[in-house]
């Protein structure tokens, strides 16, 4: 020590020690201890115990230093309890000491006592005994090993064959599509949409495996992913919601209520990849659910015409003659493989997106209350009930906002409307087809609803074009509206015929028409048109319609008849210029006077020109110059 | 048919608690704890259900007991949502609020909330309520289950009886995060369900059960 | 939500109020008019302790508004509330006291003629028989002036000459409308009838 003293102070380093570190890096520091703090922690590190059995060498001066630092200590702790448990064990300690040293004392003395060693027999070995013993630790031994050698070895030939599907990696990407948790020891998964406002009983619980743990050596090439889940049997299989919208006989069809099950639907293969197997164990999850609801509903509402429930098939009318029946087929590939002859299935696509858009919104409705405002308004209301009391709604209004159709309603009112419309549509086309003269096209507008949908049908003749008779029809759900050229509306059941007689009136509309617009272009004048008249024979249906046209010179009448059923007639009569002598003073010209009296009928056909317009119009040209 | 539907409005006289755990976030914080709650949440898919609403505070006292006891007050707080001027008014009648002891897990107190007709703070000066205090409360919304939590800001009017924008003076620097479910009581499930759900949010924020008495 | 009117069909001598009121509903029905549930209204009366002025606060229930509850003070105000407004006035019970004596109720069967609603009920004033009320509604109409001939055609078939001249309110408010945006006004109406009409 001949260097100048310099001092040292022995101390814990000024750094702030780190007690959270949050989300966007930010470090939260604890302030540094003082020094009567930091004494005090260091004296907690300290295990007496340890030091009693290590240091038992030198006790009494370490003993008699302990106590000194307790002494010293006893001033900086204002409250002693917390040093109570040091100073127990101390004085424990100091104790054990004091009696071991006087034992040692006494021992090393030899005054009083003498200790010497006791002999022993030595233990009787047996070689054989020995032997089978040692080889059967060394068995266990080796088989540990080689076990492990194994595990190890599959693990090296997995990471060497393809290190990007190892099972680590496989579960990050269950975990980000799939809700999983870990029970015990094993990784279970829920595929059940209850997390999505489902509150169908069933659950949808699956394990995860690791491939590796089943597969026997042979087979782990051949795998394709390390990961496979095992789903509960009864999602197993595939499943899906067939609707069928059938004609029958008038009666129900109870025939076709048997269990149907289309052999040609495939399964999943035991060794799909996961991701697709869970979809699958969901959709069929989904279908039963579905199943179910509309079940329960179809037994629940009380229809005109009872809903039938028969094993997996719901059955209902639509319209007389026509069925709608919705199957749950699920197909789990344990079935016997029943060879149904090659039935055509009528399944109706969009129908069976509809009723798992209907259950979504279930769903989507079961989780989404409308927000309450102001924001402690009770909860789990709609909007209007909220606006009930203040509002004073009466009864009828809280009867009305209460009532809330079911699945099965709507999807009723979804096939009514489709059926309505693919009816019309053939109307429509096999008028066009049947009908040339004149000419019926038909609009349809591309923006519709599933309960809703409108067509403008266009009547008009060729070359005539500048006439034309326009209809829109409005389908409903069990009723189409019309709305005419002239701004009436009617309104239609959902029979054909009924349709089918609308059009046919409007064409023998549209040709008289056509008449009356040739007859002012060519000078002609129209005596007069009746749209709906009660001349003529008896018709099986539909009305007739007459137009009475006189010519420029008034010397020739044209008399016009249009039925649906009967035809087209025209009739023509010449008038005898010597009749005007005979002419009363209230007639005041003389084509009135000729109103009736001997038409002669045109024959039609024989007439030249393309269409009945066409044809009339020939006429008349001829005739005006006559 | 009509008999169901009309029943439960006569029906749910049925006393109602509302169980209550309050806790506060910075301001700074405050979108790392709405992300948290969306995803927590039922409402995930939707966006922030944000709401805006005036509070008035009416109190009526017994004229002649003034001096003797300052306790024989009623109060009611009138409520609008200033965002949507079509949903009704909304009198809040809080009862003393319930602590209990270290096994219950929330706070608890009587509660009561009737929409009424815009015209009730008229109608309360008219019965002898006088106004005693008002603020504006923004915020946003979520519900989970019949959990609902509410995180928002407090200001103070400038102005008394003007809720326009310019007029309000956010209070504190952090935002009130409140966890409530309003139900009939003994339903101590509840409890369980919103100290597990406030679980979720640590260590972001801290929902407890706070003692108003104290605090005043 | 129409014109609606409400009279007092007197009881008369050696006659009990369910008797009147049983003949009353097989006049309705031999009218055509078909049995549509049941119907109450009600009002209690709340008074003030000790406040100044005192203050009388009614409060009224009416089964046409089930989700309702109207709440009108003496001056005139009226707040339409929830049903569980009653809840709060329970609170209220050190300031504002239910008034036992006067609570008034009529209760009965309703009936639907075409377009117009029937109610007949017997009113009783803290649980005693007081007499009976007649309402008629006319719905499609919202202008009281312009359906009280209508109204009294129909009154005079069932009760004679008492709905000879139309009620007083109707007279001095001749244009009283009962829009879905002032429901009250039909119900303060329907009140303050009965408040007046009947004997205390």
């Amino acid at each position: 020590m001949a260097a100048p003293s310099v001092n040292i102070s022995v101390e814990a380093a000024i750094e702030h020690q780190i007690q959270e570190v949050r989300y966007d890096g930010q470090e939260i520091y604890l302030a540094p201890l003082s020094m009567s703090e930091n004494l005090s922690k260091l004296a907690h590190k300290i295990d007496f115990y340890k030091d009693e059995s290590e240091e038992k060498g030198k006790p009494t001066s370490e003993g008699e230093k302990d106590t000194d630092e307790e002494k010293v200590l006893a001033p900086f702790q204002p409250s002693l309890w917390p040093w109570d448990s040091v100073r127990n064990k101390l004085k424990n300690s100091l104790t054990e000491i004091s009696v071991l040293y006087d034992v040692l004392n006494i021992v090393k003395e030899k005054h009083y006592m003498v200790t010497d060693p006791v002999s022993q027999d030595p233990p009787e070995l047996k070689a054989s005994l020995q032997m089978l013993a040692k080889k059967k630790s060394l068995v266990a031994a080796a088989q540990l090993l080689s076990t492990g050698a194994e595990r190890l070895k599959r693990v090296q030939v997995e990471m060497t064959s393809n290190t990007q599907d190892n099972f680590l990696m496989e579960l990050l990407k269950l975990r980000r599509n799939w809700r999983l948790k870990k029970v015990h020891n094993t990784i279970l998964g829920e595929l059940s949409y209850k997390s999505a406002g489902s509150r169908f009983w069933q659950g949808g619980t699956f394990e995860v495996l690791k491939t590796s743990d089943l597969a026997a050596d042979g087979e782990v090439a051949s795998r394709k992913s390390s990961l496979d889940v095992s789903i509960p049997s009864e999602l197993e299989g595939v499943a899906y919601i067939q609707v069928e919208v059938k004609t029958v006989s008038d009666l129900m069809d109870l025939t076709s209520a048997t269990l149907k099950m289309p052999a040609g639907l495939g399964t999943v293969s035991a060794d799909a990849y996961w991701q697709q197997k869970l979809e699958v164990a969901q959709n069929v999850l989904f279908c039963k659910e579905l199943f179910a609801q509309l079940a329960r509903e179809a037994v629940q509402v009380k229809g005109t015409t009872p809903h039938m429930v028969v094993g997996n098939q719901i059955l209902t009318n639509v319209f007389p003659g026509i069925q709608l029946s919705i199957v749950l087929c699920h197909y789990t590939g344990k079935e016997k493989k029943v060879n149904l002859a090659p039935h055509k299935l009528e399944h109706n696509h969009v129908l069976e997106h509809s009723l798992h858009q209907l259950l979504r919104e279930v769903h989507d409705r079961n989780l989404n209350y409308s927000p309450p405002h102001p924001a402690n308004a009770m909860l789990g209301m709609s909007k209007r009930r909220r606006l009930a009391g203040p509002r004073a709604m009466s009864r009828s209004e809280l009867v009305e906002m209460v009532q809330s159709e079911s699945l099965l309603e709507q999807i009723l009112k979804q096939t009514k409307h489709a059926v309505l419309r693919i009816r019309t549509m053939h109307v429509i086309d096999q008028l066009a087809v049947s009908i040339q003269d004149p000419q019926i096209c038909a609009h349809w507008s591309c923006l519709n609803s599933s309960l809703e949908s409108s067509v403008r049908i266009t009547i008009t003749s060729y070359c005539y074009e500048n006439c034309k008779t326009l209809l829109v029809l409005l389908i409903g759900i069990d009723t189409i509206k019309v709305v005419m050229k002239d701004g009436r509306v009617c309104t239609l059941l959902f029979e054909n015929s009924e349709l089918r007689d609308l059009i046919q009136w409007q064409i023998c509309q549209h040709h008289a028409q056509s008449i009356q617009s040739l007859a002012k272009m060519q000078g002609w004048q129209v005596l007069s048109a009746i749209i709906n008249s009660g001349h003529g024979d008896m018709e099986a249906y539909g009305t007739t319609t007459d137009v009475m046209l006189a010519s420029p010179k008034g010397n020739v009448i044209l008399a016009f008849h249009s039925n649906p059923v009967s035809g087209n007639k025209l009739a023509i009569k010449k008038l005898d210029p010597s009749l005007d002598a005979h002419i009363s003073p209230a007639v005041t010209a003389s084509k009135w006077a000729s109103l009736a009296g001997d038409f002669q009928e045109i024959n039609l056909n024989q007439l030249e020109g393309r269409n009945l317009v066409g044809k009339i119009d020939m006429l008349m040209a001829r005739l005006t110059s006559s | 048919m009509e008999a169901a539907a009309l029943a439960p409005s006569l029906k749910n006289i049925a006393p109602q608690q509302e169980y209550l755990l309050q806790g506060s976030i910075l301001d700074t914080h405050r979108d790392v704890l709405l992300h948290r709650l969306r995803g927590l949440c039922d409402n995930a898919e939707r966006n922030f259900e944000a709401f805006s609403d005036y509070e008035a505070v009416y109190v009526l006292r017994n004229s002649s007991t003034a001096q003797q006891s300052q306790n024989q007050h009623v109060t009611f707080r009138v409520r609008h949502a200033l965002d949507h001027s079509d949903a009704p008014d909304h009198i809040r009648y809080l009862g003393q609020a319930e602590l209990g002891d270290r096994s219950r897990h929330t706070l608890v107190r009587a509660c009561l909330d009737v929409a009424c007709s815009s015209n009730v703070r008229d109608f309360l000066t008219e019965m002898g309520f006088r106004i005693d205090h008002d603020y504006v409360v923004k915020g946003h919304f979520f519900h989970k289950g019949r959990m609902k939590v509410t995180v928002y800001k407090i200001f103070r009017l400038i102005q008394p009886n003007k809720t326009d924008p310019h007029n309000l003076e956010p209070l504190g620097q952090s935002h009130l995060v409140e966890l409530s479910v309003v139900a009939p009581l003994g339903q101590e499930q509840i409890g369980e369900d919103m100290k597990n759900f406030a679980e979720q949010l640590k260590p972001l924020v801290l929902l407890e059960k706070f003692d108003h008495r104290k605090i005043q | 939500m129409g014109v609606s009117c409400v009279f007092s069909y007197p009881v008369p001598e050696g006659r009990s109020g369910a008797q009147v009121v049983d003949i009353l509903q097989k006049q309705v029905e031999t009218m055509g008019g078909s049995k549509t549930g049941t119907f109450y209204v009600d009002c209690e009366t709340y008074q003030s302790v000790m406040l100044n002025p005192p203050k009388t606060l009614h409060i009224l229930h009416n089964s046409e508004y089930p989700a309702s509850c109207f709440a009108i003070l003496d001056s005139g105000a009226t707040l339409v509330a929830d049903t569980l407004f009653i809840a709060l006035m329970s609170n209220l019970k050190n300031i504002y006291q239910a008034w036992k004596g006067a609570k008034i109720e009529s209760k009965g069967n309703r009936f639907q003629l075409a377009d117009f609603i029937l109610k007949i009920g017997s009113v009783s004033l803290a649980g005693s028989f007081k007499g009976i009320l007649l309402e008629v509604e006319y719905c499609p109409c919202i202008v009281a002036s312009e359906c009280w001939a209508m109204l009294k055609e129909l009154l005079q078939s069932l009760i004679g000459n008492i709905a000879e001249s139309p009620p007083s309110a109707l007279k001095k408010k001749k244009w009283m409308k009962s829009t879905p945006q002032q429901p009250q006004c039909c119900s303060t109406w329907t009140i303050s009838t009965t408040l007046g009409k009947l004997p205390p």
